[in-house]
């Protein structure tokens, strides 16, 4: 049982790491709450589902998701958060929040209140030890984050836009005295984060053959909460808190059968790890 | 007036309630609270089992949740305000859950059946009617604005000022920021647990659900709607998101769409709010009037 | 830019103004009845199929000639699932809209809030499938509610229902539960466990999950595993019923899954696929009852809305037309519409035949529903007076 639980909380550790590598790209340049990732991430499970309703071919509408998802993004951060970015941010946290409660209304008005199923065949195969066994969906949610991992790091590390991204990072201001590109790093960040956000969408969308206009409203807040765990803008960091939320819902749930839900638990640690590591689990000072 | 504009405007007025204590944490000493709910829960159960288990009258009950309210929001807050910026953000959402899930899953508290059977206040030996109601929540409204004018003038809203423009520099000239934070977020904290037994008593029936981070995010978009920092700003803000819902009724099918798409169209065009600084409102109802009035302090929400 | 948001405020200001003004009463040859849903927010789901449904009852009214010659319509509101909202429609529709009669279409929490002021006003309402023990009931005065009806089944009674066919047909002795932490999920199951444990068997474990949010049903349904139990009880809405279903599937549990009306939606077997064959539902509609109540009502559904109804739909449009039922016997003064209801007697309703209200409470047989080939089909019924009379409070 314990072993089934490990394989179960590393599945759905997987699943936040997913949905918050792109949210923690944003952040790690732009300091935005960006709740309305969360409705980046729903239309790029609409745009996957429309699509494989339309070409039958799962790998081609994850991709199609993906694209749906990173021109919403780059829609997003040119027209709304641009302009909002000298002031505090509260304002485009409202802004943010605002445009999410609009994309959850606007899914429903146009693919209807009622769930979706997304019934795609993937073609990968689950993998067992004994009691240890990932199903294929998760399977395949190990293998895309990793592979998206393993991009990003690629990415940030041996491309000059990597290189200027991690720059901007640190101080957008100096960045741009040495000839940095400012505006066309945070599209580009903006745009890889919101494919990610997509894929996530589509590959939730498989994983629990379900799509529906409200799927967002959980990973709206989840998603902030691992990346603030994390340390704000740390992707290492981001894995581990994934992870490590992950694998303490399942063991205090499935386990310790403690009687909370899995958000409190999850609010509890993040809460206890802030009072002695005020930056997050691998965040600077 | 008929008992449905009374009822709707109970529900303004208490959220004018919550929008102005919140402001306290995060418009006066500038930090962002994301479950704001939680003490207005807190309040509103304070109230509803202090009048349903031990049967104590609406006038106890309700500064009794204030008084809750305002204590753990003080037992929250200091170690709440070891974390700063968007750290404080998510620290004060986990609040949120974490006292949702209590109130839940502790069989005490009524769990997911909630707290019934709370009734509007007596007096004179009888049930108060909705009218006199909204007129004890507006009573309670003035006296506040009138406390919150003094406020402003005394150390404490200097020190909350000077937090808010730059924390760093106001400890540096020896402001003692912990202190003026923690008082900051025991106040809204216990405003906002007054609202709550406002609340309780309105609704008559309670329910954790109620007290989520939903309703967090409803109170801060006021907030900010309005023009945050600003003394009359959470007011218009909760005025207009608070009837927006009433008045947007008969486009049934689209009034969340309105919600969100409106609150993204100013907060995109007049990030400072609807009356904060640099305001098109505020200049265009200057220039109704003539008379260069200030609706209240100038707030610089930066 | 100015004239622009002069515009838009005087539009505002004209919204207000009609808004504190009202709309004055219309001609009296109508017949109004008002309607609450969560047509939009997070439960928009269920408030379509509530509406769907209701407007097809209204429509049938209509078509046949109105009540007593008089046209229905349908004064409809959205609450978002909100408390405060179910607050002021209620009010608005006592006052400004003065219908004659209300049918809630939605969850709990609003209805439990507007309950006690139809109550106060003298306004009947007629609940589609809210669950609270406290919607048909003062718990202040420890009286019924005597102006307000349920139609769907008070947790206990379909969680009962559900325990006696467990224990008794499908001879499970350890079961276990898995619940949403909600009103619907407590009450149901409670009612679950009680009678199972008086029928000798015995309940292993109590897993609660939050509503809404959960979709990883792994870590609970692990532990189910490892009780070796031969029987799960399990009570949610149908999106997390699948998810639940299917986890379940994965990991290779082999234990009966015995589930309630919230599963009664073609959406579960859709989005659980083959993992719902073989699941069995405790709920109110019987799709292979040859009455042509049920039968009209969903060949009518389909083709109005191009999907099938569920329990939802049916339970509001059964609401509906009970309402309606009592307008016809005894017109439009709201009290006369009251005692009507009280004395309903063997009212053909399409979520099976109404014996009669008992302190609000409805009492009729609860079906038993098994999933096959990808259809829910006719399995047994419940109709031990015993069981299905709810239970004095």
């Amino acid at each position: 049982m314990i072993w089934q639980q490990l394989a179960n909380g590393i599945a759905i550790g997987a699943v936040y790491a997913l949905i918050s590598l792109g949210l923690t790209m944003v952040y790690g340049i732009l300091r935005i709450l960006h709740v309305a990732h969360a409705g980046i991430y729903t239309l790029g499970a609409y745009v996957g589902l429309f699509a494989f309703r339309m070409i039958d071919h799962f790998w081609l509408s994850l991709a199609a998701g993906m694209i749906g998802a990173g021109i919403a993004g780059y829609l997003v951060q040119r027209v709304l958060y641009m302009p909002l970015l000298h002031l505090p941010r509260i304002a485009p946290l409202i802004v943010s929040i605002g445009l999410f409660t609009a994309m959850e209304e606007a899914f429903r008005l146009i693919a209807g209140p009622h769930t979706l199923v997304y019934n795609a065949r993937i073609g990968l195969s689950k993998i067992s030890f004994g009691s240890f066994q990932l199903t294929e969906t998760q399977v395949l949610i190990l293998l895309v984050s990793t592979a998206a991992l393993i991009f990003l790091w690629v990415f940030l590390t041996r491309t000059r836009m990597g290189l200027a991204m991690r720059a901007c990072a640190m101080d957008a201001e100096i960045a741009s005295t040495f000839g940095v590109n400012v505006g066309a790093v945070i599209a580009v960040n903006f745009i890889i984060g919101s494919f990610m956000a997509g894929a996530a969408g589509v590959l939730i969308g498989v994983y629990d053959n379900q799509v529906w206009p409200t799927m967002g409203s959980i990973p709206a807040y989840k998603a902030l909460a691992i990346v603030v765990l994390g340390g704000l803008g740390s992707i290492p960091g981001t894995v581990l808190a994934s992870l490590t939320v992950g694998l303490a819902e399942t063991f205090f749930i499935g386990v310790l059968a403690v009687p909370f839900p899995r958000d409190a638990v999850a609010f509890i640690a993040m809460i206890l790890v802030l009072m002695f590591k005020p930056h997050g689990l691998l965040g600077k000072a | 007036m008929s008992a449905y504009s009374i009822t709707i405007l109970i529900t303004v007025a208490i959220y004018i309630l919550l929008a102005h204590s919140l402001n306290i944490i995060t418009g006066r000493a500038g930090q962002i609270s994301l479950g704001h709910a939680a003490f207005f829960g807190i309040g509103a159960y304070t109230a509803g089992m202090l009048y349903t288990k031990l049967g104590l009258p609406f006038w106890i009950d309700v500064p009794l949740a204030a008084l809750s309210a305002g204590l753990i929001g003080a037992i929250l807050g200091i170690p709440c305000l070891r974390v700063r910026d968007d750290f404080l953000a998510i620290t004060t959402m986990g609040i949120n859950f974490v006292v949702e899930a209590v109130f839940l899953y502790i069989p005490f508290f009524g769990g997911a059946m909630g707290i019934g059977g709370i009734n509007l206040p007596g007096w004179f030996g009888r049930e108060m009617t909705k009218t006199e109601f909204l007129f004890v929540i507006l009573g309670v409204i003035i006296l506040i604005y009138a406390l919150d004018f003094r406020v402003s003038r005394s150390w404490i809203g200097l020190a909350w000022d000077s937090i808010r423009e730059d924390e760093t520099a106001a400890e540096a000239m020896g402001v003692d920021v912990v202190r003026f934070k923690v008082i900051a977020f025991i106040l809204g904290s216990a405003l906002a647990g007054l609202a709550g037994g406002f609340y309780a008593h309105f609704l008559t029936f309670i329910m954790p659900q109620n007290f989520g981070f939903g309703q967090s995010i409803v109170i801060l978009s006021m907030v900010v709607f309005g023009g945050i920092g600003t003394r009359w700003g959470p007011l218009v803000g909760a005025v207009i998101l608070g009837l927006l819902p009433e008045i947007s009724r008969p486009i049934m099918e689209y009034r969340t769409l309105l919600y969100g798409v409106l609150l993204l169209l100013l907060m995109r065009f007049q990030p400072s709010g609807l009356i904060g600084s640099g305001s098109i409102f505020l200049r265009m109802l200057k220039h109704a009037v003539k008379a260069p009035k200030p609706a209240g302090r100038h707030g610089d929400s930066s | 830019m100015n004239n622009m948001l002069n515009n838009r405020m005087f539009i505002m200001g004209l919204a207000l103004f009609v808004f504190f003004m009202g709309v004055p009463a219309g001609a009296q040859e109508i017949i109004k009845i008002g309607f609450f849903a969560p047509i939009t927010g997070p439960a928009a789901a269920d408030g379509a199929s509530a509406k769907h449904a209701v407007e097809l009852g209204v429509k049938e009214v209509n078509d046949t000639g109105g009540i007593k010659g008089k046209k229905v319509e349908l004064i409809i509101y959205d609450d978002r699932l909100k408390a405060e909202e179910a607050v002021a429609i209620a009010n608005k529709l006592i006052e400004k809209d003065k219908v004659v009669g209300v049918v809630s279409g939605s969850y709990s929490g609003p209805t439990r809030v507007a309950a006690p002021i139809f109550q106060k006003a003298g306004m009947p309402m007629v609940a589609g499938y809210a669950v609270h023990p406290d919607v048909t009931w003062d718990s202040n005065t420890k009286k019924p509610n005597d102006f307000i009806f349920r139609n769907g089944f008070l947790g206990e009674v379909e969680g009962a229902a559900a325990a006696q066919f467990a224990i008794k047909d499908l001879k499970a002795k350890k079961v276990a539960i898995i619940a949403m932490d909600n009103d619907f999920g407590r009450s149901i199951s409670a009612g679950f466990a009680a009678r199972a444990e008086k029928l000798g068997a015995s309940v292993l474990t109590k897993e609660m999950y939050k509503f809404p949010g959960e979709k990883d049903f792994r870590p609970y349904l692990t532990r189910i595993k490892g009780t070796n139990c031969d029987l799960i009880f399990a009570a949610g809405y149908y999106n997390e019923a699948a998810s639940i279903v299917r986890q379940a599937k994965e990991l290779e549990i082999k234990a009966q899954i015995l589930g309630e009306e919230g599963f009664d939606s073609p959406k579960f077997i859709e989005i659980a696929g083959d993992a719902s064959e073989g699941v069995i539902i405790a709920t109110n509609l019987d799709r292979d009852d040859p009455r042509p109540v049920v039968q009209n009502f969903l060949k009518g559904y389909k083709a109005a809305y191009k999907e099938d109804a569920d329990m939802v739909g049916a339970s509001s449009y059964d609401a509906f037309m009970i309402l309606a039922d009592a307008i016809k016997k005894a017109g439009t003064d709201p009290r006369a519409i009251q005692k009507a209801l009280l004395e309903t007697k063997d009212y053909n309703g399409l979520t099976g035949k109404i014996s009669r209200f008992v302190e609000g409470e409805v009492v009729k047989p609860v079906q038993i529903q098994i999933v096959k080939g990808g259809k829910f089909v006719r399995k047994a019924v419940v109709d031990d007076p015993e069981i299905i009379t709810p239970p004095k409070k």
